[in-house]
């Protein structure tokens, strides 16, 4: 079943035309792969079906509900998570506020930030801290943590893995990997091996057009079929 | 740098001034060298004196207590100011309008209510229903400017924002001043009859052994206190709070997590301007400010000192800068009434805490930079 | 970007502005947005961001000056190549003499209006004479505080600053407590001084307060204002009580001209200037102030044009659009904007002396307060913000309104018109809780003027953000005096061009 379908959205920065008709749906349960050089339209895909950016042609989608015109805020209560590019963690706020402030209501709060800790063990040691001291690793986890503590039933995941050692690498797949199990993924990933091994599927953006897409499983990282657009 | 220099220049040029003067003094019709100087009568070995006199302890002690009364008013106009532009960047120029809005209806409550027989305790019991009244009603217009107004310039440049309420300050101050000649009253002074309805422990000073407390002091600073307290708990033990202080780091993350800023910034502009006017109703009880037109220009420039000097948009900083410029303003208070006759003296340096905090800190004491929409 | 007015990192200064198409029409527009264009491609495929677009819009200005060779406009050169020259220079300046020359005959015009038929609605209607010399003087303070706020997009809270030391420093001179300038010292040197004093009062400023940009910048600059002010309220060198400020008694009118040549010199001021007859036209002594001072602010605002239109005007417009960019590309931006601020506060000082050689009188509230400045700011935005010649119309517009809605007294505005014309009837009619049309009419247009314009200005914020010369020059496509004859030429100028080609010959 189609839990989201983009259907030849063209977004705007102002003047500057940066999708030009992107299509693409996600099946409910699926991880889907969105890769593509710096700067094709992968964040703006994102920010597109968030209505953060909201298209001025064509339309999305969710659960078969056209989202134009809603705010992001009421695109948000519909079941649409979003683990933004660089994080952006509330700094200021403790590591425990910044999960709770995703839960919408102060009762399940309690319960969803036992969950997050058994998911990241690391984070309970500095749940009264502010999470503008935790190192980048760490702010990764809880940027996930808060997306996951939402309980969509979508999360739109931009560069997870950007700017983090290897190590950490590793672990933000393995959360990946356990929130696949209950989640439905968009993942915007610029580490190719990991997005084709986590992914189901995978659409190929290149300057705001999705140029290829298919089974990760008929592609591997080095194909010619990818590094063409892949490669700078 | 550049400021000392420039005092040092003025300093220069007022000595040539006052070495030439006598030679020039006939030629340009000046009264008298003494004229010249700045401050007048002021000698250092007055001033040795007067340096004597502030470090005994009763008197250090008075100007630490009317420093921390300051302190209290201080916080208390700048809290809301800080809160709405933490959350939406808009620096808001009525703020000052609502403070004096507040004043006179809180006022103008007493005014109607209390009479000479009415007992102190009586007296406080209605000042506090004149301060629910007051919120609540500057809430309400607080909430309808917002949805009204400033609502459709969010898309805009921040700039606009600024303009606009400076526009609201036009129309709200010459509304009041329009109002308050109907009734016969002078909008340009403090309105007495309300300084009438205090009760007698406040207008007082209370007698504690070698030093004289100010009821009025006492009060201002127990009621700071509790706001400030107030505050804090809603920012930190409530979930408001919480969606608040997250708004005012990232509002766009906020919004992508289900909450509607939006709404969240009216209800912040209602309880930032509902806070101005209680710091109004409390003002309207003190002789130094009082309830007058003019009060919005004087409590709107020193909250905006307050606010630049804690951090732009962070209640803590605005809670350490409040207290800073109330004890700064007392002891230059006490230095005016007792050596130095220019009138400006506190004032002036409470403008100079300014300049020189941007100088040294541009983000504030408690700011970090990049975060508040700066 | 739609939530949040200010989450971004970037500073105000980098914000959108709504003038930036008319204003970028100024320079060769054309080949600086292609060029633009180009280079944000160039800059790698970063178009993603958000902020590229803004990069993109906002150049203009400083492609033109990194290629002088396109300075002129290549759009209008290109249309006024066929013509020569005395043609294109009226053309050129067709808008600009127009105006002057109805400012020229505003005064004829007024009288010959107020006494005609429609003597007393005209009245309520027309500005005053006095009031246009307020406009002048005021409006030069709007125009230079629009200099550096409008064009430079650092909002000065404490223009007010230099307006003060203009007058003051005429005032003080006048009353004899400068030393080495007697008080007799010719207005228009003084006039000089003063605008040299406030530049060095603007560098000094300038140098701490340009390291801050957006809100910072704003504080800093209010925070110094209130400074100066609270100094000299409290400042009782110049009198026994400093905030009553100064007035001057015994010097005789502060004459416009050239110094030291009494037949080349016109004193102004209501009781202290000239009379003067010229031609069987007699000139009042307000009308005489009407043309000086309105002579000292036209050449001060060609001033600023020529420098707004210069490669250092586009370098300051660049600042405004990207600050980063600007630097980026090799300007030293403080330098810039020191000198831009420097120049702003001389001719904001020319109008303070302006204003206290007319008025004999100042005082701390009326030239240091920030208020003033918020006045400028007013002017400013109706007329339109970054447009140079608006603000003087923003001021006239303000001044208009303020005259029509509550002046009391003698003949102008709306109140002596309706006590005129209404009859008892109507003004004894009660309105609510006891209030009858004429004390509603005694309350609500007399001296409560702050209240419409307040209203206005909100309003103009709303719905007219680029103000009265902001939004026509959005609809014509370019400055006013550019593109009236571009679309006017396209039928008259043939005829001038046939004419001037034959005197040639």
């Amino acid at each position: 079943m189609t839990l989201l379908d983009v259907e030849n959205v063209h977004t705007y920065y102002g003047e500057s035309h940066i999708l030009e008709g992107v299509s693409l749906s996600v099946a409910a349960s699926e991880v889907i792969a969105l890769i593509g050089r710096n700067g094709v339209g992968k964040t703006t895909t994102l920010r597109t079906i968030l209505q953060l950016t909201p298209p001025r042609e064509g339309s999305v989608t969710f659960r078969g509900e056209d989202l134009q015109g809603l705010a992001t805020n009421e695109v948000a209560r519909r079941g649409i998570g979003w683990i933004p590019e660089e994080r952006r963690i509330y700094s200021q706020l403790s590591v425990a506020e910044n999960v709770r402030i995703a839960v919408p209501s102060d009762r399940d709060a309690d319960a969803a930030l036992k969950n997050a800790y058994e998911t990241f063990p690391d984070l309970e040691r500095f749940g009264d801290r502010d999470a503008g001291t935790l190192s980048g690793g760490q702010q990764q986890m809880l940027a996930l943590a808060r997306g996951l503590a939402g309980e969509n039933d979508l999360l739109l995941v931009d560069e997870p893995s950007e700017g983090l050692a290897p190590r950490i690498v590793a672990a933000v797949a393995d959360a990946l990997a356990a929130a696949a199990e209950e989640t439905t993924l968009l993942l915007v990933e610029q580490n190719l091996p990991l997005a084709l091994d986590l992914a189901d599927r995978f659409y190929l953006l290149d300057n705001g057009q999705v140029i290829d897409s298919g089974d990760t499983d008929e592609v591997r990282a080095e194909d010619e079929r990818l590094r063409r657009h892949l490669s700078a | 740098m550049t400021f000392l220099l420039t005092v040092t220049i003025a300093t220069e040029v007022v000595s040539l001034v006052s070495e030439l003067s006598p030679l020039l003094a006939s030629g340009f019709g000046l009264r008298s060298p003494a004229a010249l100087a700045f401050f007048p009568d002021v000698t250092l070995v007055a001033l040795g004196d007067a340096l004597a006199s502030f470090l005994q302890p009763v008197n250090l002690f008075d100007v630490f207590l009317n420093g921390l009364a300051k302190s209290a008013l201080y916080v208390m106009i700048a809290v809301g100011l800080t809160l709405i532009f933490g959350l939406m960047g808009v620096l808001n120029f009525a703020h000052g309008s609502f403070t004096m809005i507040g004043a006179y209806l809180g006022g103008l409550i007493l005014v109607l209510t209390v009479t000479g027989t009415t007992g102190g305790l009586a007296r406080i019991g209605l000042f506090f229903v004149g301060v629910l009244v007051v919120f609540g009603v500057l809430a309400v217009l607080g909430g309808v400017l917002e949805i009204s107004l400033i609502r459709p310039l969010y898309d805009r440049s921040p700039v606009y924002q600024i303009l606009l309420t400076f526009g609201l300050t036009l129309v709200l101050d010459e509304l009041v001043r329009i109002i308050v000649s109907l009734y016969g009253l002078q909008p340009i002074s403090d309105w007495q009859n309300a300084f009438g309805t205090r009760p007698a422990f406040i207008a007082r000073s209370l007698d504690f052994g070698p030093v004289d407390v100010p009821g009025l002091a006492l009060f201002q600073i127990a009621f700071g206190v509790v706001t400030v307290g107030a505050v804090w708990a809603f920012l930190t033990r409530t979930r408001y709070g919480l969606i608040v202080r997250a708004g005012s780091e990232d509002a766009e993350m906020t919004e992508a997590l289900g909450i509607d800023v939006r709404r969240v910034f009216t209800v912040v502009f209602a309880l930032g301007a509902g806070i101005a006017g209680v710091a109004g109703v409390l003002l309207m009880w003190d002789p130094v400010w009082g309830a007058s037109v003019p009060l919005a220009a004087e409590t709107l420039l020193p909250a905006f000192v307050v606010v630049i000097v804690g951090g732009l948009g962070t209640f803590r900083g605005t809670v350490v800068a409040g207290i800073l410029v109330g004890m700064v303003d007392a002891v230059m208070t006490w230095w005016f009434q007792n050596a130095i006759s220019f009138t400006g003296l506190p004032q002036i340096t409470i403008f100079l805490i300014l300049v020189i905090v941007l100088i040294a800190r541009p983000q504030g004491l408690f700011g970090v930079e990049g975060v508040g929409g700066h | 970007m739609a939530i949040s007015p200010g989450s971004g990192p970037e500073t105000t200064t980098n914000d959108d502005r709504p003038e930036t198409d008319s204003e970028t029409d100024d320079g060769a527009e054309t080949d600086g947005r292609t060029g633009a264009g180009d280079e944000t491609e160039a800059e790698g495929g970063a178009g993603a961001e958000p902020s590229a677009d803004t990069r993109a819009e906002s150049e203009g200005g400083l492609e033109s000056e990194t290629a002088p060779a396109a300075e002129t406009g290549t759009r209008s050169a290109r249309a006024d190549g066929t013509l020569v020259w005395p043609a294109r220079y009226v053309r050129e300046h067709l808008v600009h003499s127009g105006v002057l020359l109805f400012l020229a005959l505003y005064p004829g015009i007024y009288t010959l209006l107020v006494n005609s038929p429609l003597r007393s609605e005209l009245l309520a209607v027309l500005p005053e004479i006095e009031t246009m010399v307020a406009v002048f003087y005021f409006g030069l303070f709007a125009m230079s505080f629009d200099f550096i706020s409008g064009y430079t997009g650092y909002l000065d809270f404490g223009h007010a600053v230099f307006y003060g030391i203009g007058a003051y420093v005429v005032l003080l001179v006048a009353t004899g407590k400068v030393p080495l300038l007697p008080a007799e010292t010719p207005f228009v040197l003084v006039l000089v001084l003063a605008g040299l004093l406030a530049v060095v009062f603007a560098v000094l400023i300038g140098a701490v307060s340009f390291r801050l940009t957006g809100v910072y910048f704003a504080m800093i600059t209010l925070g110094f204002g209130q400074v100066v002010y609270v100094f000299v309220r409290g400042w009782d060198y110049v009198g026994s009580n400093p905030r009553d400020g100064i007035a001057v008694s015994e010097r005789s009118g502060f004459e416009i001209g050239v110094p030291f040549v009494d037949s080349l010199d016109l004193a102004i001021g209501q009781l202290t200037g000239d009379e003067l007859s010229v031609l069987a036209i007699e000139l009042s002594t307000t009308e005489v102030s009407y043309y000086m001072v309105g002579l000292v602010v036209v050449i001060c605002y060609f001033a600023m044009q020529r420098i707004i239109h210069s490669p250092f005007g586009r370098v300051m417009i660049a600042i405004r659009e990207n600050e980063q960019r600007a630097a980026a590309i090799g300007y030293n931006t403080f330098r810039y904007k020191l000198g831009a601020f420097a120049i702003s506060g001389f001719f904001a000082a020319i109008a303070g002396g302006l204003f206290a050689g007319f008025r004999r009188t100042a005082t701390p509230d009326n030239a240091f307060f920030f208020l003033v400045t918020g006045d400028a700011l007013l002017a400013a935005i109706i007329g339109g913000f970054g447009t140079l010649a608006g603000p003087l119309y923003g001021r006239l517009f303000d001044e208009g309104v303020r005259e029509f809605l509550s002046k009391a007294g003698e003949g102008g505005g709306l109140l002596p018109y309706l006590r005129e014309h209404l009859s008892e009837a109507v003004l004894g009619t009660e309105l609510l809780g006891g209030m009858t049309v004429q004390g509603a009419i005694e309350t609500f247009l007399n001296g409560h003027a702050s209240l419409y314009i307040g209203a206005l200005f909100v309003l103009f914020v709303l719905f007219v953000p680029d103000g009265l010369l902001g939004t026509i020059r959005a609809r014509l496509g370019g400055p006013v005096g550019k593109c009236l004859p571009d679309r006017a030429g396209e039928y008259v100028p043939e005829r001038f061009e046939r004419y001037w080609k034959g005197l040639e010959r």
